[in-house]
C-alpha cells in the first residue's frame, strides 16, 4: 500500500519527522517497508506537446516525433510507448537531464533516425509504479514548464506492509487514523454532499441482488453530461502517489475515491447497460454456466456457477468486486455515467480472482473486507467529485439495496483479565483513551469495558482482538519481560530422541560429515537406482512441483548422498563421507496420508585422507564403509547384528550385505554398482549405506552392565584353517566361538590367504582360503596351565575342522 | 711387594682402566677384570687365607676399601657414560615438531543440526520438552485449526505443496488434495494440544516445505523451530522475555530485541522479532537494507479459536507460540551469503563448521 504524505497530511497532523513516524509505525504494526521521494533531481525534464507522431520507417514499434517544449525548437524524439497520439501533452526528459534511475539522456541514433531526448513514463520519472506508456498529462499542462514544478511534486510515498487483519489500513483515511491513534492527533476525515440535479436516480436504474449472502449491498447512482478528458494535475498526482496510472477524469476520480476511502468503484457508462421497464436494470448474480464476459483488461473470461457477476438483463456486465467489463466501459463518448459503490463477499472475491488469475485494487480490498457502511459516502464522493471536476449533473438520491445491514459489533473487555494476559496494568481510563484514539468506543461497566467497534474493523471480533489494539498502541517495548513461572517441568530429551542423537555422534566419530539434502526425487531416480519398493508401495507424488526433477519424494536417501558425491568430484573434491538422518517416504493405495520412515544414511568414495609426508591414501571399499556401521552399532550398544550376502540389483553383485538386527533386515551395504554409477555421473567405488533409524534405536540396549576386569593372565595360541572359498569368515568364527566354550575369551581374525591368479607355486589347493586367527584363553579365578589349555585348544580344532570342513594349515 | 700395596695399585690400575672405558659394554668388562669371580681382586682376597692371622683384620679393611671404592667409581662412571648414551639418542632423534600430524578427523554435523541443537539446549533449559509431527500433513492441521480461513491465500497452489491422496477422498479445500507438505512447524502445535492437556512446554524442530525457487535466499524446503507454551497465567511478557532470552543466548549478549506487532492466523496479538543488525549495531547499512535491525522469527499469544479446535479451556489456559528459521539464524550468524549451500553437501562447506 503506497500512500502520499501530502494525502495524510490534509487529514491529520503529523508533526513527526518521517524517521520518527515511520518508527512508530513500525512499533505498532504498521510496517513502513520503503520510503519514496517523489520529484527529487528532475531537472531538465519539462512538459511537453506532441505536435506529430509517425511510424518509425525502420522499426515496427517505434514512433516518430516532433515535440514542442517551448523553446520555439521543437524536438524530434523516437519513442517506443503506444499510449498517445498528436496534441497529448507528456513529460519530456531533455538532452542532458538525469532521470532518478540513474539514466542520463544523450542524443542518440535510433534505428537510423536521431532522438533528441525522451518522452516519459511515470516508472520513470519516480512517480509511480506505471511502465506500461507515457504518462499522460492534462491538456492545461503550460508547456515547457519544469514537470516536477506543474507536477507539485515534492511528495513522500510511504510504502506499507498492511497485514491481511487491516482492510482499513488499504485506505488513506484509514493510515490517517492509524496516525491519528498513535500519535494522539484527531483526524479530519473528508466528508461530501454533492448537490443534486432534480431527475431521480430511481427513475433511471433499478438493482436487484440475487445474492444477499454474497452482496450485503449495492448502491448507485447517476451522473450525467460527465465530458471525458484528462485529470487536473493535483488528482493525476495523488492516483500517480498511490501507484496507479492516470487514465481519464472519470476513472482517475473512482480510483481517487478507492484510494482515500478503500472503497472500490466501478463507473459503468449509463448508456450500455440493459433496461427493463426504461430503467438501466443492475442484477447481482451467480453467473450461468458458459456465460462469458470479456473484461477491461481485453480478455474472454469463462464464468462459472462460482462466480458473482453483475449483470444486466442482457448478461455480466462486470465480475462483481474484481473487475468490470469491456463492453459498458467509460470510453471517450461517454456521457451518462452509472457509478457502482457495493459490498461483496470476501470469499467470493477472492475465489473469482484466484481462479481468473486477476488480481486488481479492488480485488485486494474485497478479499480483506470493505466496511459495507462506506458505500454512500463513498459514492457521494465521487459524485462530487465528477460533477466538479468533469461537470457532471448529479441525479437526485441513491438507489441503495443494503439487504444484510453491517452492525457495529459489541464486546465486553474484561480489563483485570486484558491485563493478566498481556502482563501489564493499566487502568480503565487509560485503556478507554487508546480504544477511543482508533474510533473504538467504550464505556465502564462495573469493573469491565464495555467496547463497540465501528465496521470498519472487521478484525476485531473478540476481546482478545482488543488486547492487541491495546499493547501495539500502548507499546509492546513497554511490556516487562518475564518467564513462565509454571511449576514440575523439566526439559529433557527421551530415551528415543537422545538414542537417536547418539546415531550422528557415532557416525561424526567414525569420520562422516553430516549432509541435509532436499527431500524431492525424481521418478526416474527409481530407474536410475534399479530400486524398486515393496509390494502395494508407490512413491509420493506431488500434485504441483516445481519441476519434473523434483516431482516425488524421496523413498532413499541414497540418491541424495550419490548426488552429493558427484557434485563434489566435479568440484575436483575426491574424499566424500558423509551421512544423512532424514525422512523417506512412501504410501499405497487407498492411503491418504503417506507413510514416513526416518532413515540414516551413509556414503564413503575416495579416501579418508589425502597421503601425507608420513601417511599414505588407502582407496575407501566396502570393509570401511562396514567399519563405520560396526562403530555405529557399537557406539548404539547393539550387540545382535549380522551381515549377510544380499543382492540388491543397485549394489555391485559380489559386494553387498543385508545389515540384520536381532533377525530383521534393518538395512544394507555395499559397493555402488557400476551402472548406478554412470547414471549419477559418479567415479567409483563408492560404497553406501542405509539402515532404518527406529530398528536401531529400538535395538540399542538401554542397559549397559560392567563385567569384571581380567585379574588372570591370558593364553594366546594362533590357528591357520584351510577352508573351501564358499565358507564364510562368519561361519568359521560362530564355530569357533561355540567350540571354545568356556575358555575361550576372544578370537581374532588376523590375515586371510588365497593364491593369487596366476600365482607360480600354489600354496593351497584349488578353490582354498587360510584364514588364520589369534584364540586367547582365560579363566575368570585361575591362571590357565598349558595342562589345560592344550587339550582345549586342540578340542576346538577338531570340532571346527569337522564344522567348517577345514584342515588345520601347516 | 706387600699384600696391601698389592690392593692400592690394584685400585689405582683400575680407575685408570675406567677413565678410558666410553660404552657401557667395556665398562662391564673393566667390573669383571677386577671385581668379578676371576677378577684380580677377587684373586688378591683369595690369597688373603695364606695370611697370618694378625694381619688379616689390617689388610681385610682395606681390601674391603679398595672393592667399595671401586664399585662407587663404576657406579658413577655407568651414570656418566647413560647420560651421555641418553643424549645422543635424543640428538638421534629428534623431530621437526612443525611436520604436520596424523590424523583421522571425526566428522562435521551440519550446520543447520548445530543450530537446531543449540536451540534446544536454550529450551531444555527453560524446561521444555522435544515434540515432533509429520512432514507430510492434512489441510486440517498445517492451516484449518490454526485458524487460517478457507480463502487464506497461503493454501494456494503457488505456495504450498500438494500431495496425491490415494485414499479417493475428493478434499473440498482448494484442489484437489487436503494432503500437503507442512509449511511450518506450526501443526506440531495442534498434535501435541490434541495428545496432551496443559502444561505444555515443547520445542518442535523440523523441516518444512514452501513452493519457492531455490536462490540465495529461498529454498523450497528449510528447517522451523515451534515453541508452544500453554499453561495458566502465561502472559505476553512471558513471551517477550523468553524470545529475549533465547535471542541473546544464540546471537550474543549485545544484540537489542524488538517485537513488532504483526499478523499470524493463529496468534493474537502477534509479534515478529527483530534483532539488532550484528554487522552496524543497529545504525543502518547493506546487510539490514538501513533499517538496523533484522527480522528472525514470528511469535504470538496462543489464539483462543486454537484452543478451540483442540479443546483447550481458553478461559482458563493462556499461551504462546514462536517459530524461527534454523537457515535463517544459521546464515544471519555464520555470514551465510546463499541458502543453497545448506543443501548442496559441498564438503568444503560442510567440513567449515
Amino acid at each position: 500500500m503506497r500512500v502520499s504524505l501530502k494525502w495524510l497530511k490534509d487529514l491529520v497532523d503529523v508533526d513527526l519527522s518521517i524517521t520518527d513516524l515511520c518508527d512508530r509505525m513500525d512499533m505498532t504494526g504498521t510496517k513502513v517497508e520503503a520510503v519514496h521521494t517523489l520529484g527529487a533531481a528532475l531537472d531538465g525534464v519539462v512538459v511537453g506537446l506532441v505536435l506529430t507522431r509517425e511510424k518509425h520507417p525502420d522499426a515496427e514499434k517505434l514512433s516518430y516525433c516532433s515535440v514542442d517544449v517551448g523553446d520555439g525548437e521543437p524536438r524530434n524524439i523516437v519513442c517506443g510507448a503506444d499510449n498517445f497520439s498528436a496534441g497529448d501533452k507528456v513529460p519530456v526528459a531533455l538532452v542532458g537531464a538525469t532521470l532518478p534511475n540513474g539514466l542520463t539522456i544523450k542524443r542518440a541514433k535510433l534505428r537510423g533516425l536521431e532522438s533528441q531526448g525522451m518522452l516519459c513514463s511515470a516508472t520513470e520519472l519516480g512517480v509511480g509504479g506505471d511502465a506500461s506508456g507515457l504518462l499522460i498529462l492534462s491538456a492545461d499542462a503550460p508547456v515547457g514548464e519544469s514537470f516536477s514544478a506543474y507536477y507539485g511534486m515534492s511528495d513522500t510515498v510511504l510504502e506499507l506492509e498492511v497485514t491481511p487483519n487491516r482492510p482499513d489500513c488499504l485506505s488513506v483515511v484509514g493510515v490517517a487514523r492509524e496516525i491519528g491513534a498513535i500519535t494522539n492527533k484527531p483526524v479530519k476525515e473528508p466528508r461530501s454532499k454533492p448537490t443534486e440535479a432534480d431527475d431521480a436516480t430511481g427513475d433511471a436504474v433499478s438493482v436487484t441482488i440475487e445474492n444477499p449472502e454474497l452482496c450485503s449491498r449495492y448502491t448507485a447512482r447517476i451522473i450525467r453530461g460527465v465530458k471525458i478528458g484528462p485529470s487536473p494535475a493535483w488528482l493525476a498526482e495523488r492516483v500517480v502517489a498511490s501507484g496507479a496510472r492516470p487514465i481519464n477524469n472519470v476513472v482517475d476520480i473512482t480510483n481517487y475515491v478507492m484510494f482515500e476511502l478503500g472503497q472500490p468503484l466501478h463507473a459503468f457508462d449509463l448508456s450500455t447497460i440493459a433496461a427493463t421497464d426504461d430503467k438501466a436494470a443492475i442484477i447481482v448474480r451467480s453467473a450461468r454456466e458458459g456465460e462469458t464476459l470479456r473484461t477491461l483488461d481485453g480478455q474472454d473470461r469463462e464464468l462459472t456457477a462460482e462466480t458473482l457477476v453483475i449483470a444486466d438483463p442482457s448478461g455480466p456486465v462486470a465480475l462483481a468486486g474484481v473487475m468490470g467489463g469491456e463492453s459498458t466501459e467509460v470510453s471517450e463518448t461517454t456521457v451518462d455515467i452509472l457509478l457502482e459503490s457495493a459490498s461483496f463477499d470476501r470469499a467470493s472475491v477472492s475465489r473469482t480472482s484466484r481462479r481468473l488469475g486477476l488480481i486488481s485494487e479492488a480485488s485486494i480490498r474485497f478479499e480483506r473486507g470493505v466496511d459495507p457502511e462506506i458505500a454512500v459516502r463513498a459514492a457521494d464522493r465521487a459524485a462530487e467529485l465528477l460533477a466538479e471536476i468533469a461537470g457532471g449533473s448529479v441525479s437526485k438520491g441513491i438507489v441503495d439495496e443494503y439487504p444484510v445491514k453491517a452492525r457495529p459489533r459489541r464486546i465486553t473487555l474484561r480489563i483485570g483479565r486484558m491485563n493478566d494476559h498481556l502482563g501489564i496494568s493499566l487502568v480503565p481510563r487509560e485503556v478507554m483513551a487508546i480504544l477511543s484514539g482508533l474510533g473504538i468506543y467504550s464505556e465502564l461497566a462495573g469493573d469491565d469495558l464495555a467496547v463497540t467497534v465501528p465496521t470498519f474493523r472487521p478484525d476485531i471480533e473478540r476481546e482478545v482482538d482488543l488486547h492487541e489494539e491495546v499493547v501495539r498502541v500502548w507499546g509492546m517495548e513497554r511490556v516487562p519481560s518475564t518467564l513462565p513461572g509454571g511449576r514440575e517441568r523439566v526439559g529433557a530429551l527421551t530415551e528415543t530422541q537422545a538414542r537417536r542423537n547418539r546415531i550422528g555422534v557415532a557416525l561424526r566419530a567414525a569420520g562422516l560429515n553430516e549432509h541435509l539434502a532436499l527431500a524431492f526425487a525424481d521418478p526416474v531416480d527409481m530407474e536410475r537406482m534399479s530400486w524398486s519398493l515393496g509390494p502395494d508401495e508407490v512413491p509420493v507424488d506431488l500434485l504441483n512441483p516445481m519441476s519434473g526433477e523434483q516431482s516425488q519424494m524421496r523413498w532413499t536417501l541414497s540418491v541424495g548422498l550419490l548426488k552429493a558425491v558427484s557434485y563434489n568430484q566435479r568440484r575436483g573434491v575426491a574424499d566424500v563421507h558423509m551421512y544423512e538422518l532424514g525422512t523417506v517416504f512412501w504410501t499405497s493405495p487407498g492411503r491418504k496420508s503417506p507413510k514416513e520412515r526416518p532413515m540414516v544414511a551413509g556414503v564413503l568414495a575416495g579416501s579418508w585422507n589425502q597421503a601425507g609426508w608420513n601417511e599414505t591414501s588407502v582407496p575407501l571399499d566396502f570393509f570401511d564403509g562396514k567399519g563405520v556401521v560396526e562403530t555405529l552399532l557399537d557406539e548404539m550398544d547393539i550387540t545382535r547384528w549380522r551381515m549377510r550376502a544380499a543382492v540388491l540389483p543397485w549394489l555391485q553383485p559380489g559386494r553387498a550385505a543385508e545389515i540384520i538386527i536381532g533377525g530383521d533386515v534393518a538395512g544394507w551395504i555395499g559397493e555402488v554398482a557400476p551402472s548406478v554409477l554412470d547414471a549419477y555421473e559418479v567415479t567409483g567405488p563408492v560404497t553406501l549405506f542405509e539402515l532404518n533409524v527406529k530398528m536401531l534405536i529400538k535395538a540399542s540396549s538401554s542397559e549397559v552392565r560392567y563385567v569384571e576386569l581380567p585379574r588372570f593372565p591370558a593364553a594366546t595360541l594362533d590357528l591357520a584353517l584351510v577352508v573351501d572359498e564358499d565358507v564364510t569368515a562368519e561361519r568359521v568364527l560362530d564355530s569357533i566361538r561355540s567350540a571354545g566354550k568356556p575358555l575361550l575369551e576372544s578370537v581374532t581374525l588376523f590375515d586371510v590367504y588365497r593364491d593369487a591368479k596366476d600365482a607360480g607355486v600354489r600354496r593351497l589347493p584349488e578353490g582354498k582360503c587360510s584364514l588364520a586367527f589369534s584364540l586367547t584363553y582365560r579363566a575368570a579365578d585361575r591362571t590357565l596351565t598349558d595342562e589345560e589349555v592344550k587339550p582345549a585348544h586342540e578340542r576346538l580344532v577338531r570340532k571346527v575342522c569337522k564344522a567348517v570342513g577345514a584342515e588345520v594349515r601347516g | 711387594m706387600s699384600i696391601v700395596d698389592e690392593l692400592r695399585a690394584l685400585q689405582a690400575e683400575a680407575v685408570a682402566a675406567l677413565g678410558s672405558v666410553s660404552d657401557l659394554g667395556t665398562l662391564e668388562d673393566v667390573r669383571i677384570a677386577f671385581l668379578g669371580k676371576k677378577g684380580s681382586l677377587t684373586a688378591v682376597l683369595r690369597g688373603l687365607g695364606s695370611l697370618p692371622p694378625e694381619e688379616r683384620p689390617a689388610v681385610g679393611k682395606v681390601s674391603n676399601e679398595v672393592r667399595v671404592a671401586l664399585e662407587e667409581a663404576i657406579e658413577s662412571r655407568r651414570g656418566e657414560l647413560a647420560g651421555a648414551a641418553l643424549a645422543d639418542r635424543f640428538v638421534a632423534e629428534a623431530i621437526d615438531v612443525t611436520l604436520p600430524g596424523r590424523h583421522r578427523l571425526p566428522g562435521k554435523q551440519h550446520l543447520i543440526s548445530q543450530t537446531l541443537d543449540d536451540i534446544v539446549q536454550v529450551f531444555l533449559g527453560l524446561g521444555y520438552k522435544i515434540g515432533e509431527g509429520p512432514e507430510v500433513e492434512l489441510d486440517y492441521y498445517n492451516f484449518t485449526a490454526l485458524n487460517h480461513p478457507p480463502e487464506h491465500p497461503a493454501r494456494a497452489a503457488t505456495d504450498t505443496f500438494y500431495v496425491r491422496d490415494l485414499s479417493g477422498d475428493h478434499a473440498a479445500v482448494d484442489g484437489e488434495s487436503d494432503v500437503l507438505l507442512r509449511t511450518h512447524t506450526s501443526p506440531v502445535q495442534v498434535h501435541v494440544m490434541e495428545r496432551q492437556q496443559p502444561p505444555i512446554y515443547v520445542l518442535a524442530p523440523g523441516r518444512v516445505y514452501r513452493r519457492d525457487v531455490a536462490d540465495p535466499s529461498h529454498l523450497p524446503q528449510f528447517t522451523q523451530i515451534e515453541g508452544l507454551v500453554v499453561d495458566e497465567g502465561i502472559t505476553f511478557g512471558d513471551l517477550k522475555g523468553t524470545l529475549e532470552h533465547f535471542v541473546r543466548e544464540i546471537f550474543g549478549p549485545k544484540r537489542r530485541v524488538r517485537l513488532r506487532p504483526h499478523f499470524f492466523p493463529f496468534t493474537e496479538p502477534s509479534a515478529e522479532v527483530d534483532i539488532s543488525c550484528g554487522m552496524c549495531g543497529g545504525s543502518g547499512c547493506r546487510s539490514c537494507s538501513g533499517e538496523g535491525w533484522i527480522e528472525v522469527l514470528g511469535s504470538g499469544m496462543v489464539d483462543p479459536n486454537v484452543f478451540g479446535y483442540v479443546g483447550i479451556d481458553p478461559e482458563r489456559y493462556s499461551g504462546f507460540a514462536f517459530g524461527v528459521g534454523a537457515e535463517r539464524v544459521a546464515a544471519l550468524k555464520y555470514g551465510i551469503p546463499d541458502l543453497r549451500l545448506f543443501v548442496d553437501g559441498d564438503m568444503r562447506f560442510l567440513r567449515q563448521f
